[in-house]
Parts: C-alpha cells; sequence; structure tokens
C-alpha cells in the first residue's frame, strides 16, 4: 500500500521512539477496539434491569424503571445468568436486536472497586487502569500500545475534540473532530515553515509535528466529503446525539480508510441525570442505541475484527430522589459487542437488589472489576499473555466467556 | 540579538495580552506599582471600554428568522425586569438568549478593552471554579447577568461570602439542582460538587479510607481532615428549601412565589438532627442555619485553603505550582479568611513571589486568552459575533458551556491536542477571512511604519506588535525567508499589490501559529 509506507517512513523515528523494548505483541490480524464511555454515570438499573424485583419496583418511581407491561414495556432478553425477567430499557431497540442476534453482551454488576461517587476520582482511575489513586502519567490504552507494534499511519484515534486520559502519555494518538476540515487554512508553504519551528520545541512539538503529518496523510489518502455509509445505516441527528453520531461516523469512515485504526475512543455525555430523569433519560439510551446499530451495521464487514465496549464511570442509586432523577451509585452494565462476541447472554455475578445485598445497602454491588472485562477482551483479541501489564497489580480471574 | 521585553511577560500573565500604552506605563512606574493598582481595579475608570459598551449593539433573534440589532438592555436589568412569569414559549426562549449572549458579549469586550485587566482574569477563573453551564437550562439563561454580578462583585473579596452568593444565585441552584431539593431523599448534586469541587476538593475525599464519620481523622474534635459521602449526604439534607421563586408547586396545594430571586421554602427543608466533617447541627435550626453552617465549616476548612490556592497558583503561575508556594499562599488565605479583601491579599502573596517571576512566558494560553490576545495586540475594532463563539469552542474553550461542574482543565495537555493544535493555528487564517472588509489589506500594510522597508525590518514590526517580542533567530529567519519569496532579507519584499497583501496576512498569521505566541 503505497499510501502505508509513506506513512511508516515518516513515523519511523516516532515509533522506535515508544518502546523501550521490544514489543511482544504484534498487531497483524487488524484488529479493532473501540472504547464509548457514557460520562456522567449512565444509569445502568435504567438501562438494563430485572423488571419482576420487588426491591426494583419498589424503589424506583414507574418514570424512571423499566415496565414490565404496558406501552413503554421492557424489551425481554434471554439470559441463563439468573431466572429474573431482565429487560432493556423501551428505547434501546437497536442494542436489543444486536443482543438478540449474538452480537451483544452483558456484564452488569461491573464497575471500580474504589467505591468513590466523585466523577472525577472515578473517570480518572478507570482511564489509568488503577482502582486506587497512583501518581502515574499513564492512560490504560497508553500502557497497551507501549507494548504493541502497531503497522498502519493512526493506530490510535480519540474521536472528539479531546484526548481522554486513557491515552495520557502516548504520542501516537490522534484527536479527530472530522476529517473533512482536517487541513491547515493558510498558505500551504506554511505547513514547511511549522514543521521546522515546532521540531525544535520540547512541548508543543511532539503534538504539532503529529498534527502536520497526519494533515498531510489524511490530505495524500483523500478523505472524502460525501461519506456514504454502508448497508443503509442511519445515524441518528439531533442535538442530544450529534457528538455520538459524528465520532462514530467518522470512525467508521476512517476503518474503512484502511490507515490502520487500533484503537479508539468515543465520549457521550450528559448522563448525569440527577434531576428530571423521566424526560432525559429515554433521550440519551434512544441516541445510545441507534448510534450504536448504525455503526455496526456501517462496519459489519469489518465485524470479525472489530470489538466494542460501552461502558460509564459508575451506575446511578437504586432509588430515586425527589427531584425525580438518581443520584450517583456503584456498579453498572458493561456491554461488549463484536463478531467473536458470544452475545445473547448476560455474564459475571448478578447480586440481587434486596438491601443488604446493596452496596452501603443502597447501591447496585460491584461483583465484577471493570479491568476482568476490559482485560477479557486484551486477552482474547488484542493477543495479550500479561494484563497485569496494563492493569498494575491486576491478577485476572476466570474467564467470564462473554467473548471468543 | 534583542533582549526579550519582560513587561510584555507580565502582561500577558497578569492580563490577557500586552499593549503598547500598557508596556509604556508598566516601565514607568515599575511592577510592584502596576500591581498594586490593578488589584484595586476602579470600574469607574475605564474609559475605552466604557464608550465601546454605550456604542454596542447585536442582532436578537425576534422570531420568524427576524433579526434586529439591539442596545444592551438586559445586562445591568434588574432581576423584576429580567424575569418573566411564563417560563415557556419562543418568547422566553429568545429572551433567556438574549440575556445570555449579552453577557458573553460584554465579557469578551472586557477582556479585549478594559485596562483592569487583572480584575478580568480573576474573574473568569471564578467563573470557571464556579461553573454554571448556560446550556443546562434556560432559566440559567435569563438570569444569567445576575449570576456574572456576583461574580465580579466578589472576585477579589471574601471567599465565605462569595460562597453563599453562589448557593443562594438561581443559575447555581438551578444547574446542580438544588432548587428542586426536597426532604427525603435530598437531592446531592450540589452538596457533592460544594465539597469537592468549590471547597475541599478531591484530595481531601477520604471516602476510601473511612466509611464511617467517626474514623476520620480529627471528627472528634469537629476538625474532620476531610470528607466522605456520609458528609455529602448530611450537607445535602442541610440545604434542602434553598431554591428559587419561581412560582413552583409545593405538593401540598401551594405555590411559591414567582419573582425569579433566591427564595427558603421552609416546608423542603430537612429540619432534623445532622452531622457534617465530625459537628453536630441540632434539630430544628433556624431557616437557613444548617446551610449557613455547612458553608461556614466547608469555607473556613484549612483544606479549602490549599484547594483554592493551589487552583489560583495553577491559573497564574503554572501548572505545577510548588507546594511551598501553595501553602505560602493558604497561609495568607486562612490569615484573611474574615477580611473583606480576603482573595487580593492572596493574590498579591502569589503575584510578588519568586516562582511567580521565574514562570513568566512558561503557562499555555488558553483559547480564550490566544484569542484576545491577538485582538489586543493587533488593535483592530472588536465586536463579539457568533463566530468569535465558534472559533472558541472548536479550540475547545466553551465560554459559558463547559458541559460538567468542573470547569476546563487548565493544565497544558487538555489544550494541546491534534485537533485543539489545528485550530489553534486555523484560528488566525480563518478570523481574517471572516473579519475581512474592504480595504482591510491597505489598512495592514498601511499599519507598517514608512521606516521599516525591509522583509527583516518588517517581520521585527509584526513580532513587536504581535508578541510584543522578537521571534528566536532561527524562526524570524524562516519567516524572513518567506516573505522575500526567494529574494533577499535585507531587501523590501519584491511581491507587490495583492500579492503582498496576501502574503503579508500569511506572515501574521505564521507569526501567530509560532510557540511563542502559544504562551504567557
Amino acid at each position: 500500500m503505497k499510501g502505508c509506507t509513506a506513512g511508516l517512513a515518516l513515523f519511523a523515528s516516532s515509533q522506535l521512539k515508544t518502546f523501550a523494548s521490544m514489543p511482544w505483541h504484534t498487531n497483524d490480524e487488524g484488529e479493532i477496539f473501540v472504547l464509548v464511555f457514557l460520562r456522567g454515570g449512565c444509569d445502568g438499573l435504567g438501562l438494563v434491569a430485572p423488571v419482576d424485583d420487588k426491591f426494583y419496583a419498589g424503589a424506583r418511581t414507574p418514570s424512571l424503571r423499566i415496565a414490565s407491561g404496558g406501552g413503554q414495556s421492557g424489551l425481554a432478553i434471554k439470559q441463563s445468568l439468573t431466572d429474573a425477567d431482565f429487560r432493556f430499557h423501551n428505547r434501546a431497540g437497536a442494542l436489543h436486536e444486536l443482543y438478540e442476534d449474538g452480537q451483544l453482551a452483558l456484564i452488569h454488576a461491573c464497575g471500580l472497586t474504589n467505591g468513590t461517587r466523585s466523577h472525577f476520582e472515578a473517570m480518572e482511575l478507570i482511564e489509568k487502569g488503577l482502582v486506587k489513586k497512583e501518581n502515574t502519567a499513564k492512560g490504560w490504552l497508553s500502557r497497551y500500545l507501549d507494548q504493541t507494534e502497531v503497522k498502519g499511519t493512526l493506530p490510535a484515534i480519540a474521536a472528539g475534540g479531546s484526548m481522554p486520559l486513557s491515552f495520557l502519555g502516548n504520542n501516537q494518538a490522534a484527536s479527530l473532530y472530522g476529517l473533512t476540515d482536517y487541513s491547515l487554512y493558510s498558505d500551504p508553504r506554511a505547513l514547511g515553515i511549522l514543521k521546522s519551528i515546532y521540531k525544535e520545541d520540547k512541548q508543543l512539538g511532539p503534538t504539532a509535528l503529529r498534527t502536520l503529518e497526519t494533515i498531510q496523510y489524511l490530505d495524500k489518502k483523500g478523505a472524502s466529503k460525501n461519506y456514504r455509509p454502508s448497508s443503509g445505516a442511519n445515524y441518528p441527528q439531533g442535538w442530544h446525539v450529534e457528538e455520538l453520531s459524528r465520532s462514530l461516523k467518522m470512525l467508521a469512515q476512517l476503518i474503512k480508510m484502511d490507515v490502520g485504526v487500533h484503537v479508539a475512543t468515543v465520549d457521550y455525555g450528559g448522563w448525569d441525570t440527577h434531576e428530571n430523569q423521566a424526560y432525559r433519560f429515554p433521550n440519551l439510551v434512544k441516541g445510545l442505541s441507534d448510534a450504536i446499530g448504525a455503526f455496526y451495521t456501517d462496519v459489519y464487514s469489518y465485524n470479525k475484527r472489530l470489538t466494542v465496549v460501552v461502558m460509564s464511570e459508575f451506575g446511578r442509586r437504586l432509588r430515586t430522589n425527589r427531584s425525580g432523577g438518581t443520584d450517583h451509585g456503584y456498579g453498572n452494565v458493561m456491554m461488549v459487542l463484536g463478531g467473536n462476541v458470544n452475545g445473547r447472554n448476560m455474564y459475571g455475578k448478578w447480586p440481587g437488589l434486596a438491601t443488604e445485598q446493596l452496596n452501603n445497602r443502597v447501591d447496585l454491588q460491584v461483583t465484577t472489576d471493570y479491568r476482568a472485562v476490559l482485560g477479557e477482551v486484551l486477552q482474547q483479541r488484542l493477543g495479550v499473555t500479561d494484563v497485569g501489564k496494563v492493569f498494575p497489580d491486576f491478577e485476572m480471574g476466570d474467564r467470564l466467556g462473554f467473548i471468543s | 540579538m534583542l533582549e526579550l521585553i519582560i513587561e510584555t511577560f507580565i502582561l500577558n500573565r497578569l492580563g490577557y495580552g500586552h499593549s503598547a500604552e500598557d508596556i509604556a506605563l508598566l516601565k514607568e512606574i515599575g511592577y510592584e506599582k502596576y500591581l498594586e493598582q490593578q488589584l484595586n481595579p476602579d470600574e469607574a475608570d475605564d474609559p475605552v471600554l466604557k464608550e465601546k459598551l454605550a456604542e454596542a449593539s447585536f442582532p436578537m433573534n425576534m422570531g420568524r428568522g427576524k433579526e434586529v440589532d439591539k442596545p444592551l438592555f438586559l445586562y445591568e436589568a434588574p432581576v423584576k425586569t429580567l424575569w418573566v412569569k411564563e417560563m415557556e414559549g419562543p418568547e422566553f426562549e429568545r429572551r433567556a438568549e438574549r440575556a445570555v449572549n449579552e453577557v458573553m458579549y460584554v465579557s469578551l469586550m472586557r477582556a479585549v478593552y478594559s485596562k483592569w485587566q487583572l480584575k478580568e482574569q480573576l474573574v473568569a477563573f471564578w467563573h470557571n471554579h464556579f461553573n454554571v453551564n448556560v446550556e443546562a437550562d434556560e432559566r440559567i439563561q435569563l438570569l444569567f447577568p445576575l449570576y456574572d454580578k456576583v461574580v465580579r462583585k466578589h472576585a477579589f473579596g471574601n471567599f465565605r461570602a462569595f460562597l453563599e452568593e453562589v448557593a443562594k444565585s438561581p443559575a447555581m441552584l438551578y444547574y446542580l439542582n438544588n432548587a428542586s431539593s426536597k426532604a427525603s431523599p435530598a437531592n446531592e448534586n450540589f452538596a457533592r460538587e460544594l465539597f469537592e469541587l468549590m471547597t475541599l476538593g478531591a484530595d481531601h475525599y477520604l471516602n476510601h479510607l473511612y466509611n464511617r464519620w467517626r474514623e476520620v481523622p480529627g471528627a472528634f474534635e469537629g476538625k474532620a481532615e476531610g470528607y466522605i459521602d456520609e458528609d455529602v449526604y448530611e450537607a445535602a439534607r442541610a440545604f434542602t428549601g434553598w431554591t428559587v421563586a419561581d412560582g413552583s408547586e409545593d405538593e401540598r396545594g401551594g405555590i411559591l412565589p414567582n419573582t425569579g430571586e433566591f427564595y427558603y421554602f421552609e416546608g423542603w427543608h430537612d429540619n432534623y438532627q445532622k452531622r457534617v466533617l465530625g459537628v453536630e447541627f441540632y434539630p430544628n435550626e433556624p431557616a437557613m442555619a444548617d446551610g449557613r453552617k455547612v458553608l461556614d465549616l466547608v469555607a473556613y476548612h484549612p483544606g479549602t485553603a490549599l484547594h483554592l490556592c493551589e487552583k489560583l497558583c495553577r491559573r497564574f503561575v503554572s501548572d505545577n505550582p510548588s507546594e511551598a508556594l501553595i501553602k505560602q499562599a493558604a497561609d495568607t488565605w486562612m490569615k484573611h479568611q474574615k477580611s473583606d479583601n480576603q482573595i487580593q491579599e492572596v493574590m498579591r502573596t502569589i503575584l510578588l513571589s519568586q516562582e511567580f517571576s521565574d514562570s513568566l512566558g512558561k503557562k499555555l494560553r488558553n483559547p480564550l486568552e490566544l484569542f484576545v490576545a491577538f485582538w489586543r495586540a493587533m488593535g483592530m475594532e472588536f465586536k463579539p459575533n457568533e463566530e468569535h463563539s465558534w472559533f472558541l469552542y472548536y479550540m475547545g474553550y466553551r465560554h459559558f458551556r463547559w458541559p460538567t461542574p468542573t470547569g476546563h482543565p487548565d493544565v497544558a495537555e487538555h489544550w494541546v491536542n491534534s485537533f485543539k493544535m489545528l485550530t489553534r493555528w486555523n484560528l488566525i487564517p480563518m478570523l481574517f477571512e471572516q473579519e475581512w472588509e474592504e480595504h482591510q489589506g491597505e489598512r495592514l500594510m498601511a499599519m507598517i511604519p514608512t521606516d521599516a522597508k525591509s522583509c527583516h525590518d518588517i517581520v521585527y514590526f509584526w513580532s513587536f506588535k504581535i508578541l510584543g517580542n522578537a521571534l528566536p533567530v532561527d524562526t524570524h529567519d524562516k519567516i524572513v525567508n518567506y516573505l522575500a519569496m526567494g529574494g533577499v532579507g535585507t531587501e523590501p519584499p519584491f511581491v507587490k499589490g495583492q500579492e503582498l497583501e496576501y502574503i503579508m496576512l500569511q506572515v501574521i498569521a505564521i507569526i501567530a501559529m509560532t510557540p511563542q505566541f502559544q504562551y504567557r
């Protein structure tokens, strides 16, 4: 591939600097890992819950719980984990379809065993792959990339305008908001001048050079202005889902450009529903469901190499508060989607919602460490043999079995 | 080799960017006198800004696709003028949008034109610290001029007094949902952010260590070292009933008054005994006493001094201020915690420190600072418009719209990634394209003094105009080569007319793209 070789030549020097020793893993198979992070604390018990559980019905006002009957009743799922009647939120149609189709698996009661109810702290710990605060300047994806030899020019993408902490300490990740506007507005000759000026700058140099190289590379590859999603995939519109649709659509386009996308992060914010949850949450669920559905349809031909994980920093309280919302909780649901996922089932351990089964007597317990889920994806799909190198001080237990 | 002008660095750090007049003033009276002036701003003495605001006018959406230019009419309005009883409908929405747009307009005008630059930086700091996202609720938009006044009033003042006015401000009551917090269970949002973001900070969140209040060191003496979730729950109970008089129903058949002001409703208050940070609260205390006691406990906590001073040092000194400086500032903070000019004293300590002097020129400009610095440097006529907000947004700066209560992060890593680097670089070309008026090119050329003839002279001229300093020799030479277009740097540029205007624009843009312009 002509573009790829030229790209490698440009980055040869920067790649050598990213691993201190020989990499023990090579991404030859072209695996693609996408992490969708729901920012704000997604209400897992509002997304997937046991509708026939008396504690669930008792603690939640009708508008904030998944119903077992009536016009808004939840979408029933088959699972062999418990006898309870687990259902998806009524508006998660696309996710429900993917689940029943065997492409999506659920692991409930997951989370960060640290127990913090602070967004800031929880996100920082999760993105650094820790459970205890440590003075580390490395995100978990950076630790993974440090050990991996990646081919291709854009192996690590942060979709959207920001760089998440999970890429902290990594030089390869490019944050991309959109593809077609990724160019310098000034005289093209300025590009060369900027390159030579920024080469000397220690602080901004690496990022500046990466930006300039990405500009040149995308320009060469010719990102199409009129990208048409495959198979009639329809990314949802609307201000509450626009951020997610745009990021996923751009990722789909990049994946198909064969620039070597290996890991990508996507953010979807707005889930911190302390108040008025009955109004806001259904829109978020529908947005998430439709956008993920569209993305998966769009890149379906890559599905055997693709794994998508959807997670949030914590769940929300079982009991509703009196502002019509829920406050910060603990255990939450994680979703894994892909062609190698053993879908149509729930994994892990369901702790129950009786008061003595709840954490601090108020929140869904955590029975599966978030790192166990991410670790299993790393092992099964990304060829990682020692998960402890990515998540320090963490030991993998038995396989949960949600992915092959 | 020219020596760097230190005054430029001082002005870039204390305010939004140098101007020729300010450099001259600083040179004349020296830093300490200049700092004292800036620490004692007199809003009545701001002639250029006042003139600009008096003639300000910008379009208001009148519905049905119509827009009418209007002067500022909501920015100074009292609550009874701002407030409308009907909280719905397109007319309400347009009014709310206008109110917040006026605050944004004035805020940008102040940054560019006010002579009290340190105050404007500090006001921006406090807006970020007490972050309110106007997009969360239209009622916040409508009342935002009043919130801005609260922040501006207390920027150099007393933190405890500031904190109470923020807690009572309808903008914050709506944003963190305390307006709808009723016993029981109370809504935890405000209480959590009060502890975690506004006062003690996440470093004093001890939840991973202690499960029960009595385990927290110092709790028995009423001097808990830090807070745990139980404190948040109890504090949330203390603030129940702190709401807004917006005509809400009280579920027992009553209705709150409808004025848009702070209102304490006893009917929603959880009156029973509480314990916060190890301190007992008796049941059935007088109106608002519980909430005020929580504010006392958090405002006067030594952890708060450290947390706030760390943030102030990060803003005004460096991304990683030393513990020594933070402690020194925190000592001033604690010493003056009952003083009316507490924050002013803390700023004095920080800005007179050696660490401050040593740090000049090394802190990355955030997008707002970058944007304003360019306008101040160029001296072009500035009239804020919607496009400017979009430029800021793409660079990552969400003016009064940061989506989470944490406010914008204040470290270089946040502002510099490949996408944000690109948008920074593109800012100037995009600004020129947007602001391009007839004869703009000629006006630019006319700025160049007649004795600046050679390419070298011209690049020096623009460097000093934009950066307030010379560029490093290598960079300077590269730009001179560009301007010379194959000619010699000691000669005037050989391109002429429109082509020269285009090249000149690029020279200005490239200077604004250099690493030197990214820092303050």
